[in-house]
C-alpha cells in the first residue's frame, strides 16, 4: 500500500511496519480500547456529516463543532456544578450537543437566509473555534491546579466518566453510539426522509416541484450534523480523555469524519463500517509510525492517500459498469 | 507612550507585510474556480511548499531558488489534483481535502526526515526593499521595509484582472467555468484550459507557502499554517471571484489582524487571557461581511462539476 511506501521512504522497516499496521491494533495493550474510542468519535461525527451530505451540504466544520462540544462539557461542569449528579451528568452531554448545534447555527442561518456557501462559513468557524477553545482553556475553564506548561482543564472526577463495560476495554459509549446509528438508520433510511433529503441535495428544482421545503430540510440536516459533532466531543472527553488541553486542538478528526461519510456512501450503517475501518487503520498507522520510528503525522498522509485510493476505486467500478 | 504616528506606521506595515500570502493564493484560487475547479487542497499544497522552502533555502542559502522549488513542488501536486478531478472526475471537495490531509502529513514527514533532531533551519528570507529603511521616518517602516514580493503581489492582482477580463485566454478560462458545453462547441479544449488554470492556481499556493516562511514563521512545526490557507477560500467567495475585490478582502482582513496585534502588544499583560479571544477578530470580521457581500455572490455556473465531452 502507498501508505507503507511513505513509511519506508521516511526511513522505516517494512516488516515491522506491516505487522504493526495490521496486528498491533489488536495485540498491543490498549489497542482495542483505542480502536473503539476512535470508532465512537468518527461514527458520531460522520453520521452528521453524512446526513448533511444527503441534502447536498458540506459540513467541513465538524472539527470546530467537536471542539466546542468538548469545551461545553467543562463549561457545564464548572458553571452548573450545583446540579445533582445524574442531572449534571446528562446536562454535560446535552450541553455538548447544544454547543455543536449553536456553532453550526451560524452557517445554517447564513445558508438558508442569505444563500451563503456553507463550506466557506464552516471552514472559517473552525479557526474561530480553535481560538475560542483556547481562550476558554486559558480562562474560564482553566485548571487552577499547580501543573505547569500549556493551559489545560481540570480532570473530570470518576463519577463523571463514562464507565467501562464489566472490565472490558469498551465503554458504554460504544453500544450507545451503535444504537444511535441504528435509530438514525431507521428514522432516515427507512422512511421517505431519505428520498426527500436526496432530492434536495441532488435536484433542488425537483424538490421545489414536489413541495419539499428546501430551507427546512437544510436546517434540519445541518443542525443535526452540528449536534452530533458536539455529542462526539462529550463522548470523547467523558469516555476517554477526561480533560482538555491544546493537544486536542490541532488533530483533524473532522476531516476523517468526512472521509468516513463519503466512504460509507452517506448510508447510516455504511458510515458505521467505514468509521470502524478508519478507526482500525488509524490506530494501526499510529502504532506503525511509532514502531518504525517515523512521526505519527505520517497518518494524515496515509489517510489522504487512502481517500484518493478509495475515490479511485469508486471511479473504476463505475466505469466498469457504465455502458 | 508610543506616538500615534508610530502605531499607525506599525499597523500599516504589518498589514502590507502579511497580505501577499493571501493575495497570491487568492488570485490562483480565483483563476482555478473561474475555470470551474475549486481546490480545497490549497493549505496542504502550502504546507508542502513551506517545508520545501525551508529545506532548499537551508541547503542553497538562496531564497529565489527556494521560491522556484516551492512553485515546482506545488505545481506537481496541483497537476496530480487536476488528474484526479479532471481526468478521473473525482469529487473536487473530497479530492481537495485528501490533498490537504496528504500535504499536512507528508510535509511533517519530509521535515522530520531532513532534520530528525527537530533542528530549526537558519532561515534567511527576502531582504527589505531598501536596506536603510529605518532612516526614513514613517514611510520607511510602511513601504521601504517590505520585501519585493509585497509589490509584486499588487502588480499580480492587476495582471490577473487584466488576464481574466481583457484577454482571449482569460475569456476561455471563464467560459469553461461558466458554460463548458458552449466553450467546447467553440473549439476550446475544456479540460486542457481547466488543467492549466489548476496548475496556475497551485503554483500561486507555492508562492504563498514560500512567503509564509519568514513572514509568518521562522521555523517549521506540524500544521503550522493552521487554517490560514483556508481563509483564502472565504476571501475569494466575498470577492465574488473578482481579483480587485479579493485584494480588498485580503487587505481589510490583515488590517483587522494588524490592529488586533498592535492593541494586544500595547495593552501588555493586562489582557493576556483575552489575547486568544482577540485572535478571533479577523475571522469574525470576515464572517460579518457575509450577509453584506456574500448575498450577491454568484459562483461560476459549472464550479465543482466535471466535464465530459459529448
Amino acid at each position: 500500500m502507498a501508505g507503507l511506501l511513505v513509511v519506508v521512504l521516511a526511513g522505516g522497516n517494512l516488516g515491522v511496519a506491516l505487522s504493526s499496521l495490521f496486528l498491533n491494533p489488536i495485540t498491543l495493550a490498549g489497542g482495542v480500547q483505542q480502536i473503539f474510542v476512535r470508532f465512537v468519535l468518527f461514527y458520531t461525527m460522520a453520521l452528521g456529516v453524512g446526513l448533511a451530505l444527503k441534502a447536498g451540504l458540506w459540513n467541513i466544520g465538524a472539527q470546530g463543532q467537536l471542539l466546542i462540544g468538548m469545551v461545553m462539557v467543562f463549561v457545564v461542569y464548572t458553571f452548573l456544578a450545583f446540579l445533582p449528579w445524574p442531572v449534571l451528568y446528562l446536562a454535560m452531554i446535552v450541553g455538548a450537543a447544544l454547543g455543536g448545534l449553536l456553532w453550526i447555527l451560524v452557517p445554517t442561518v447564513l445558508r438558508v437566509k442569505f444563500g451563503a456557501n456553507e463550506i466557506v462559513v464552516t471552514i472559517l468557524l473552525n479557526v474561530v473555534a480553535v481560538n475560542f477553545a483556547f481562550y476558554m482553556l486559558s480562562g474560564p475553564i482553566k485548571s487552577t491546579g499547580t501543573a505547569l506548561g500549556f493551559p489545560h482543564s481540570i480532570e473530570l472526577p470518576s463519577t463523571f466518566q463514562i464507565p467501562y463495560i464489566l472490565g472490558s476495554p469498551i465503554t458504554y459509549a460504544v453500544p450507545a453510539t451503535i444504537i444511535l446509528g441504528v435509530i438514525l438508520y431507521l428514522v432516515i433510511e427507512r422512511t421517505p426522509f431519505r428520498v426527500r433529503a436526496n432530492t434536495v441535495g441532488e435536484s433542488p428544482e425537483t424538490a421545489r416541484y414536489a413541495g419539499i421545503s428546501i430551507p427546512r430540510m437544510m436546517a434540519i440536516t445541518m443542525l443535526a450534523a452540528g449536534a452530533l459533532a458536539g455529542l462526539a466531543g462529550a463522548t470523547y472527553i467523558m469516555g476517554f480523555r477526561y480533560e482538555l488541553d491544546i493537544g486536542s486542538f490541532s488533530t483533524n478528526y473532522g476531516l476523517v469524519a468526512i472521509i468516513c461519510a463519503l466512504v460509507g456512501r452517506k448510508h447510516m450503517i455504511g458510515i458505521g463500517l467505514a468509521s470502524f475501518f478508519f478507526a482500525y487503520m488509524t490506530i494501526g498507522a499510529e502504532s506503525m509510525a511509532l514502531s518504525a520510528n517515523v512521526p505519527t503525522y505520517v497518518v494524515f498522509a496515509m489517510e489522504g492517500i487512502m481517500m484518493i485510493g478509495i475515490l479511485l476505486g469508486a471511479y473504476l467500478t463505475e466505469r466498469r459498469y457504465a455502458v | 507612550m508610543t506616538a500615534a504616528s508610530d502605531i499607525i506606521a506599525t499597523v500599516l506595515s504589518v498589514m502590507l507585510q502579511q497580505s501577499p500570502f493571501f493575495i497570491f493564493a487568492a488570485m490562483g484560487e480565483i483563476v482555478s474556480e473561474q475555470a470551474g475547479v475549486a481546490n480545497l487542497g490549497l493549505e496542504g499544497i502550502m504546507e508542502i511548499s513551506l517545508v520545501t522552502t525551508f529545506i532548499i533555502e537551508y541547503v542553497t542559502g538562496d531564497a529565489w531558488i527556494a521560491l522556484f522549488a516551492a512553485m515546482g513542488i506545488a505545481g506537481a501536486v496541483g497537476a496530480f489534483f487536476a488528474l484526479t478531478t479532471l481526468r478521473l472526475r473525482m469529487d473536487q471537495i473530497a479530492a481537495g481535502l485528501a490533498i490537504y490531509l496528504f500535504g499536512l502529513g507528508i510535509s511533517f514527514v519530509i521535515f522530520n526526515t531532513a532534520y530528525p533532531t527537530g533542528l530549526t533551519p537558519n532561515y534567511v528570507g527576502l531582504p527589505p526593499l531598501v536596506a536603510s529603511w529605518n532612516k526614513v521616518p514613517f514611510v520607511g517602516v510602511i513601504f521601504l521595509k517590505q520585501n519585493v514580493l509585497v509589490y509584486v503581489s499588487m502588480v499580480f492582482v492587476v495582471a490577473t484582472a487584466f488576464f481574466l477580463n481583457r484577454t482571449s485566454y482569460g475569456l476561455r478560462v471563464r467560459a469553461v467555468g461558466e458554460n463548458p458545453k458552449a466553450a467546447d462547441n467553440m473549439g476550446v479544449n475544456v479540460n486542457k484550459v481547466r488543467f492549466l488554470a489548476v496548475l496556475f492556481g497551485a503554483m500561486t499556493f507555492g508562492v504563498a507557502g514560500f512567503y509564509f516562511a519568514g513572514n509568518f514563521v521562522s521555523g517549521f512545526q506540524t500544521d503550522i499554517i493552521a487554517g490560514r490557507g483556508f481563509i483564502v477560500l472565504a476571501m475569494v467567495y466575498f470577492a465574488n471571484w473578482k481579483p480587485y475585490r479579493a485584494l480588498f478582502a485580503a487587505l481589510s482582513f490583515n488590517l483587522v489582524y494588524a490592529l488586533q496585534i498592535e492593541y494586544v502588544s500595547l495593552s501588555g499583560s493586562g489582557v493576556a487571557s483575552f489575547t486568544t479571544l482577540f485572535n478571533m477578530l479577523p475571522y469574525v470580521f470576515l464572517l460579518a461581511l457575509i450577509p453584506v457581500f456574500g448575498r450577491k455572490a454568484r459562483a461560476p455556473k459549472f464550479l465543482l462539476k466535471p466535464y465530459r465531452k459529448g
